[in-house]
C-alpha cells in the first residue's frame, strides 16, 4: 500500500531527526572544563598607525547585563557609543546578554560551564567569595601588570586617587576588574524615604525628622483623610524588609545600626543582635499594630507598590530617586496635579541630630569588567577596556554622541531634547540607552549625568537630603579567602533566613518581643561569632591595605 | 531465531521506542555521573572530576543545619496533605461523572473540570496572589459575610490549605481521566446482574465500580508514595511563598534551589537532592511491597 509506505517513511524521517537532535545535544553537553589555557600574549603590542588598537579586525566576546538595554535594541552593538568605540578601536565585540529576569541564574550557569567569553561584566559579589573567589578559582585573571603596562588612562586615575586603588584592590593588592566607579558622593546615594508633601500640606504638618514625628504624621495620614476622598483608605507607610535590612537602613538607622554587619566604635558588629535592634522592632511592631504600616508589606512586590503609589492611597515608603520619585511624579502628573513627593531625611531619635547611617554605595561595588582565562587577546582587551576611562570614552559612555544626544553648553555636556523630552515618549533611561549607558559599566560615572537624570526639583532636593548622613558605620567592601567565604556563606544563609522570618513575626506580633533574647541566642547558636571574627579579620586586613 | 524474527517483524515499533531510550540515556542516566559532586567540594573552575573529595561533609552539614527538621516536616506534611485530600478527589469526581446519564451535561462538566490543568503554574499562582491579597476577591466575598479580612499569603497557617486546595482545583479533572477510563473497562453485564439482584446506585458503586478500578487506584497510590519526599511542586511553592511563610512552606526542594542555584553551593545541593531521592526510592519500594502483600497489586 503506497499510502502506508509514505506514512512509515514520514515517521522514520521524524524519528531520525529527533535522534540526531538529541545526540547533538549530548555532544554539546559533553565539553567540560579541563586544561586551563594560560592567556597567550598574542598579537602585536605596538599600536597601529591609524590610532586603532589592532591592525587587523579582532572580535571579542563580552557577557554583559542586559537590564540596561533600551527597548528595540538587540545588543549593545546597536548603541551609538559602542558603534563609535568600534570605529575608533577597530575591535568588534560580540555581546552576549542574559535573558532579563534570569540574569543571576544564567550567570551562575555560565560560571559552572567551564567555558567563558573573553570579558565578563558583572557585579562580582554574585560569585561565591566575590571577584577574589572567581580569581582564585582561576576563572578570571589578575589585571595589575596589564593595567600598569597597557591601560594608561586607568593607571593615571589610580595613581592620582590612591583611595580608589584601595577600594578596587584585594587585600593582597590584586585587581580583578575594570571597575564601575562612582567617585562623586552625589552618585552614591540614591535611595531613602519619601513622603507625600501635598498630604503634609493638606494636614498642615512638617516633614518628619525624628521617629516620634514620624509617628504623629503617620497617625494623621491614617485618620485625617489626606487624599480627601471621604474614605479611610490611606496606607500611611509601606516598608520593604529586603531593602531595609540589606541595603538602605531606613528607620533602623535612627538607632545607629543596620540589618547586617556594620561598624561600631571601629569594631564589626552584627546589627540584628544589638539591643538597638529590639527597640527598632518594638517601634515597627507598634506602628504595625496601630495600622500605620501596610498590612501586606511582606507580600508586596514592585507592581503592587506601583499600584499603591499611583492609586493615591500610599503616604510614604522607601524610594529610589529615579525609579521611585521620578517615575511616580511623572506618572501622576496628569492624574493628580497636586501629587508631590518629598525626600525625607533619614530619621533620628533626637531632634536636630545628624543621621548616623543612610544608604550609600561604595565607590566600587564589585561591578566591573573582568578578563577570563579563556581570553587569547588580553592586551588588546585591556586597551579596549581602558579606552572608556579616557576623555573620549568617558564622554561617549556618559553622554553619547555630541550633537545628537548631548551638546556642550558653556562647557557643560547637556543632554538634548531627543533624550530629555523624547518625541516618542521614551523615559530618560530608555532614550539615552540608544546612545550611551551611563550606569553599571566599566568606566567612571559622571556627576553631570545624575544631575540631569534626576532633574526634577523634588529629585535634586531628595538626593541632597538623603546624602546628609554620617555613614561612618558602613563597612567598606571586604575581601575574603576561599575558606572564609565558604564558612561565611554557610553561616549567613541560615542566619539571614532566620532574621527575615523573625522580622515579620516580631513586627506582625506572631512572636512577642519578650522573645528577643531567644532570637539573639538562636543566632549565636548558628555561629554568628565565627562570622563576626571572619568579618573583623577581613576589615583589619582592609585597614592595612 | 525467534528473537531475530521478532526484531525484523516489529522493526518500526522498535524504532519508535528508540527516541524514548535515547531520551532516558541522554537526559537521565548520563547526567548521573554528576552525582559525585554530592561528595565533593565542587568548584566550577575545577570541574566535576577535578574537585576534591569531601566524603559525607555535605550530608552532615545538612543534618546539623538549623532548618533540617523543619524542612523534613514541611516536605512530608505538604505531600501528606496532598495525598489524603488530593488523591481521593479525582476518584470521587470520576465516580460522580460516571453516574451522570445526560451526555452533554457530563461532557461539559468534564471539560470544565480539566481545563485548569492547561493553565501554566505561573499564571495560576499569579491569579491566586491576586485573589488572596488582603483586598482581593476572596476577602471581598468573605467581607460581605462580615468576616474580617485575612492576609492569606503572609500567614504561615494558611499556606498548606492554599497550596493543597488550589492543587485539587487544578488537577482534579485531569486526574479523573485515568479512573474514568478504568471504569469504562468494567463489564456492563456486572451492573445488569447487580440491578436484577436489586442493588441500588450506591450498592453498585460499592460492589462493582470501586473493586473494578481498585488495581488502578493502588498503582496510582504506589506512584504517589514515590513522590512523598518531593514536597509538592517546587515551582508553585517558589511562586507562592515568601520569607513570612517559610515556616510551613519551605521544603527541601526550595531550600536546595536557594542554596544551590542562587548561592552556587552545588555540592551541598546535590547532596540534599541525593538524600531526598534515596528517601523517595525507599518509600516507593516499601509501598510497593506493602501493596503486593495486601492485595497482589504491584508495580513489579
Amino acid at each position: 500500500m503506497k499510502y502506508g509506505y509514505q506514512k512509515t517513511a514520514a515517521v522514520l524521517a521524524a524519528l531520525t531527526a529527533m535522534t540526531v537532535a538529541l545526540s547533538a545535544c549530548a555532544g554539546g553537553n559533553g565539553n567540560n572544563s579541563s586544561a586551563a589555557p594560560s592567556p597567550q600574549q598574542s598579537g602585536a603590542s605596538e599600536t597601529p598607525a591609524d590610532g586603532k588598537i589592532v591592525s587587523s579586525p579582532l572580535a571579542l566576546t563580552d557577557y554583559v547585563q542586559s537590564g540596561t538595554l533600551a527597548s528595540g535594541m538587540k545588543s549593545f552593538n546597536d548603541m551609538a557609543a559602542y558603534q563609535e568605540t568600534e570605529k575608533i578601536t577597530g575591535i568588534h565585540i560580540d555581546f552576549r546578554h542574559p535573558t532579563v529576569g534570569q540574569e543571576k541564574n544564567q550567570f551562575n550557569l555560565l560560571m559552572s560551564s567551564g567555558q567563558y567569553p573573553d570579558i565578563i561584566e558583572w557585579g562580582w559579589n554574585d560569585y561565591p567569595g566575590g571577584g577574589v573567589g572567581a580569581m582564585n578559582a582561576g576563572i578570571i585573571i589578575p589585571l595589575n601588570d596589564y593595567i600598569d603596562k597597557y591601560a594608561p588612562n586607568l593607571s593615571k586615575l589610580l595613581t592620582d586617587n590612591p583611595d580608589i586603588r584601595k577600594e578596587i584592590s584585594t587585600d593582597d593588592g590584586r585587581i580583578y576588574a575594570f571597575p564601575f566607579l562612582r567617585s562623586d558622593p552625589y552618585l552614591r546615594t540614591y535611595q531613602g524615604l519619601a513622603i507625600r508633601q501635598d498630604w503634609l500640606d493638606t494636614l498642615g504638618l512638617q516633614v518628619p525628622t525624628t521617629i516620634d514625628e514620624w509617628h504623629t504624621v503617620l497617625q494623621a495620614f491614617k485618620t485625617k483623610d489626606p487624599n480627601q476622598n471621604g474614605k479611610a483608605d490611606e496606607i500611611p507607610l509601606l516598608i520593604a524588609k529586603d531593602t531595609l535590612l540589606n541595603f538602605s537602613n531606613v528607620f533602623l538607622n535612627a538607632w545607629g545600626t543596620t540589618g547586617r554587619f556594620n561598624l561600631q566604635d571601629g569594631k564589626v558588629v552584627f546589627g540584628p543582635i544589638q539591643p538597638a535592634y529590639k527597640e527598632f522592632l518594638q517601634t515597627m511592631h507598634d506602628w504595625y499594630a496601630e495600622g500605620l504600616i501596610d498590612r501586606d508589606y511582606a507580600a508586596t512586590d514592585g507592581k503592587q507598590k506601583d499600584a499603591k503609589w499611583t492609586g493615591d492611597v500610599l503616604g510614604a515608603s522607601e524610594l529610589a530617586v529615579g525609579g521611585g520619585i521620578g517615575k511616580y511624579t511623572t506618572a501622576m502628573a496628569a492624574k493628580n496635579p497636586k501629587f508631590n513627593l518629598a525626600g525625607v531625611p533619614y530619621p533620628t531619635l533626637n531632634k536636630g541630630d545628624k543621621p548616623v547611617l543612610g544608604q550609600r554605595e561604595p565607590i566600587f561595588n564589585s561591578t566591573g569588567a573582568a578578563i577570563t582565562k579563556d581570553n587569547k587577546h588580553v592586551i588588546e582587551t585591556v586597551k579596549w577596556l581602558d579606552f572608556k576611562y579616557g576623555e573620549v570614552g568617558h564622554m561617549l559612555f556618559n553622554f553619547g554622541i555630541e550633537g545628537k544626544s548631548y551638546e556642550m553648553k558653556d562647557g557643560y555636556p547637556t543632554y538634548t531634547d531627543e533624550v530629555m523630552k523624547n518625541p516618542d515618549g521614551l523615559a530618560f533611561a530608555a532614550a539615552i540607552g540608544k546612545y550611551a549607558v551611563p550606569f553599571g559599566g566599566p568606566f567612571v560615572q559622571d556627576k553631570r549625568y545624575q544631575e540631569q537624570n534626576a532633574s526634577l526639583p523634588q529629585q535634586k532636593a531628595a538626593l541632597n537630603t538623603w546624602m546628609a548622613a554620617d555613614n561612618d558605620g558602613l563597612l567598606p567592601p571586604l575581601t575574603f579567602t576561599n575558606e572564609e567565604s565558604a564558612r561565611l556563606a554557610a553561616i549567613m544563609t541560615d542566619v539571614n533566613t532566620y532574621r527575615d522570618e523573625m522580622f515579620d513575626k516580631f513586627v506582625m506580633g506572631a512572636e512577642p518581643l519578650d522573645n528577643f533574647d531567644k532570637f539573639v541566642k538562636t543566632i549565636q547558636g548558628m555561629g554568628i561569632q565565627e562570622a563576626l571574627d571572619i568579618e573583623q579579620a577581613a576589615y583589619d586586613r582592609y585597614l592595612k591595605r | 531465531m525467534n528473537i531475530l524474527r521478532g526484531w525484523s517483524r516489529h522493526k518500526y515499533i522498535y524504532l519508535m521506542l528508540l527516541p524514548v531510550i535515547v531520551y532516558y540515556v541522554v537526559f537521565l542516566y548520563l547526567p548521573m555521573y554528576g552525582l559525585q559532586i554530592a561528595f565533593k567540594d565542587f568548584s566550577p573552575a575545577k570541574g566535576v572530576w577535578g574537585s576534591p573529595w569531601v566524603g559525607f561533609d555535605h550530608f552532615v552539614s545538612f543534618y546539623d543545619s538549623y532548618y533540617f527538621w523543619r524542612l523534613i516536616r514541611n516536605t512530608v506534611l505538604i505531600s501528606f496533605y496532598e495525598l489524603i485530600f488530593g488523591f481521593p478527589a479525582p476518584i470521587l469526581l470520576a465516580l460522580l461523572l460516571n453516574e451522570i446519564r445526560v451526555r452533554i451535561f457530563r461532557n461539559v462538566v468534564q471539560s470544565i473540570t480539566y481545563l485548569p490543568h492547561f493553565i501554566s503554574i505561573v499564571v495560576v499562582s499569579g491569579m491566586m496572589i491576586d485573589f488572596l491579597s488582603s483586598d482581593g476577591m476572596i476577602n471581598q466575598l468573605t467581607g460581605l459575610l462580615g468576616l474580617p479580612s485575612v492576609s492569606f499569603l503572609i500567614s504561615p497557617e494558611w499556606f498548606r490549605t492554599i497550596y493543597v486546595s488550589s492543587g485539587i482545583w487544578q488537577g482534579v479533572g485531569w486526574g479523573s481521566i485515568i479512573f474514568l477510563a478504568a471504569i469504562s473497562g468494567i463489564d456492563p453485564s456486572l451492573y445488569e446482574a447487580a440491578k436484577s439482584d436489586g442493588a441500588g446506585r450506591f450498592r453498585q458503586i460499592w460492589h462493582i465500580t470501586l473493586p473494578g478500578i481498585l488495581p488502578t487506584i493502588m498503582i496510582m497510590l504506589i506512584l504517589r508514595f514515590g513522590t512523598l519526599m518531593a514536597g509538592g511542586s517546587m515551582e508553585k511553592i517558589l511562586l507562592l511563598y515568601n520569607s513570612t511563610t517559610y515556616e510551613t512552606a519551605d521544603v527541601i526542594s526550595t531550600f536546595v534551589y536557594r542554596r544551590g542555584l542562587l548561592q552556587m553551593d552545588y555540592g551541598f545541593s546535590a547532596a540534599i537532592g541525593l538524600f531526598n531521592n534515596v528517601m523517595n526510592f525507599l518509600l516507593l519500594v516499601a509501598a510497593n511491597r506493602f501493596s503486593r502483600k495486601i492485595n497482589n497489586t504491584s508495580l513489579w
